[in-house]
């Protein structure tokens, strides 16, 4: 048996201890204790866990990968520092927490910088709410106010939210669809409220999209996080994921999605 | 001797638009049951919900298409049995709801809350029948009675299907529209699988205490005011939602 010490940093806190918590369970780790704490980044949520040792890898793959996750840490229990483990979609860690990590080396600035900005995410967000659909120029705002490392994270921070939002406000009525399904009813007639789209089952190509225009570089992932959040709560308890195919930014003749879960 | 039924078709058309202000006004909440945070809610969302399908789009259907038919005879209602047709129809309505809306939706849920709202349609039918006091007796036709019973639990599995899995405006209006469609249909498949037979004028006992006509248009009336003013305060909750939703 091992135990472990894991922190997590999502982008919000609705939820969060119950999903990892079934991830936790899942592996055969009982949880021991836990802390849900939230700054300027988002949500960060400790927990020790205890679990048979062979178990452990599946565990930390798991959690790197999940789609609550924006980055992940793990190591054993009482060790001096806590491994940085980094999900697949995040090019690089973060700092560690202060609160469990005696004392952090100073974060080098690529890992920090991977990180969405999230204060800028958090001042765009009301205004997408006050003019959405008509939001390409806050996006837009919000692609030139962040460093270049972070652009492409923080934009998918402010789809998830923007998704996440427009499922509540104008979706939730009904019953729970699976994907294709909810991709038909649900993401095509939200998406069409965005940009000009084409869907062809879990693909769906974006035509004109403003934010994909030739040089820059947000890379679609304004859409990607939209998708996963506008689909995330639609279909759960299984999770969205959004792979990115093309994007008119690096010449393709239009950007293109694949939906999965 | 069979007497003949006539209609008056303005009443025949209200009360199609009754059943489908009723089914839209339910649906309308039983779609938000699944989003109940806790029992007190689910329960509150599921009696509205059955109270404005089986006392809305059932029973003021019914008892409107009997105002619309003119059997030719003078008729009261008994209390007792109209009371418990009311009451059959919100159970029904409340069980079949709460059935499909009830965590993850589901075939099986679905065939089972079809056949609540249809069986309890078809309850909540015969037993206004039963209920009416005239000089005549009823008979009916079992082969018509049991096509009464299907159409609305097709009908109705049809209804909740459009409700739970479309979104957008045919989400309701649709669904509304087929779950009216569906309990009128039954509705006057039962009445023509029922004959009325002269009785050479012998009036039942309690025929002089009972309900009449204009009773049942003021208690119709009541119903309907009611489920108009549901709608609006559902309309405005739902604003008021929409609007304090945090992005």
């Amino acid at each position: 048996m091992v135990e472990l010490e894991i922190q997590v940093l999502s982008d919000r806190r609705e939820g969060l201890l119950v999903e990892l918590g079934r991830v936790v369970v899942a592996n055969s780790f009982s949880l021991i204790r836990q802390r849900l704490t939230h700054d300027s980044r988002g949500a960060w949520l400790s927990m020790i866990v205890r679990g048979p040792a062979e178990q452990r890898l599946a565990l930390e793959e798991m959690l790197g990968t999940h789609s609550r996750v924006l980055s992940f840490e793990a190591g054993l229990f009482g060790e001096a520092a806590v491994i940085a483990a980094i999900p697949a979609k995040m090019a690089a860690g973060i700092s560690p927490l202060p609160e469990l990590v005696p004392e952090p080396e100073p974060p080098a600035a690529p890992l920090v910088a991977v990180m969405p900005d999230v204060a800028h995410v958090e001042h765009i967000l009301p205004k997408l709410a006050q003019d959405y659909p008509q939001i390409y120029p806050w996006l837009v705002a919000l692609e030139n106010s962040v460093d270049d490392a972070v652009r492409e994270s923080s934009l998918m921070l402010a789809g998830r939210r923007t998704g996440a939002w427009v499922y509540k406000r104008d979706y939730a009525l009904g019953a729970k669809l699976g994907l294709a399904d909810a991709i038909k009813r649900i993401a095509v007639p939200a998406l069409r409220a965005l940009a000009d789209i084409e869907h062809h089952h879990v693909h769906i190509h974006i035509l004109n999209s403003p934010l994909c225009a030739p040089g820059v570089r947000s890379g679609c992932k304004f859409y990607g996080g939209y998708l996963e959040g506008l689909l995330g709560a639609s279909i759960e308890p299984k999770k969205v994921f959004v792979r990115h195919l093309s994007c008119r930014s690096t010449g393709a003749a239009h950007c293109s999605l694949e939906i999965s879960h | 001797m069979l007497m003949q039924l006539s209609y008056n078709w303005l009443l025949v058309l209200l009360s199609f638009a009754v059943s489908v202000l009723g089914s839209f006004t339910a649906l309308q909440v039983a779609v938000a049951i699944p989003l109940a945070t806790n029992q007190h809610q689910k329960t509150a969302a599921v009696a509205m919900a059955g109270g404005a399908m089986g006392v809305g789009a059932m029973w003021t259907m019914h008892f409107m298409a009997m105002l619309a038919c003119d059997t030719g005879m003078q008729v009261t209602y008994a209390p007792s049995l109209i009371a418990l047709s009311a009451l059959v129809a919100f159970a029904a309505g409340a069980a079949g709801l709460m059935l499909v809306a009830n965590d993850r939706f589901s075939w099986l849920k679905l065939l089972g809350a079809g056949a609540c709202i249809g069986l309890g349609m078809g309850g909540m039918h015969y037993l206004g029948i039963e209920a009416m006091m005239m000089p005549a007796v009823v008979r009916y036709d079992t082969e018509l009675v049991a096509v009464s019973l299907v159409i609305p639990t097709i009908g109705s599995m049809i209804a909740l299907w459009l409700a739970f899995n479309l979104r957008g405006r045919w989400q309701m209006t649709a669904s509304a529209l087929v779950m009216g469609l569906a309990l009128c249909g039954m509705h006057y498949t039962g009445m023509a699988a029922a004959g009325f037979y002269d009785n050479d004028g012998q009036l039942p006992d309690g025929y002089a205490d009972g309900l009449r006509s204009a009773n049942l248009g003021l208690t119709i009336f009541a119903i309907v005011t009611t489920l108009l003013l549901l709608l609006l305060v559902l309309y405005y909750w739902r604003q008021r939602y929409r609007s304090s939703l945090s992005i």
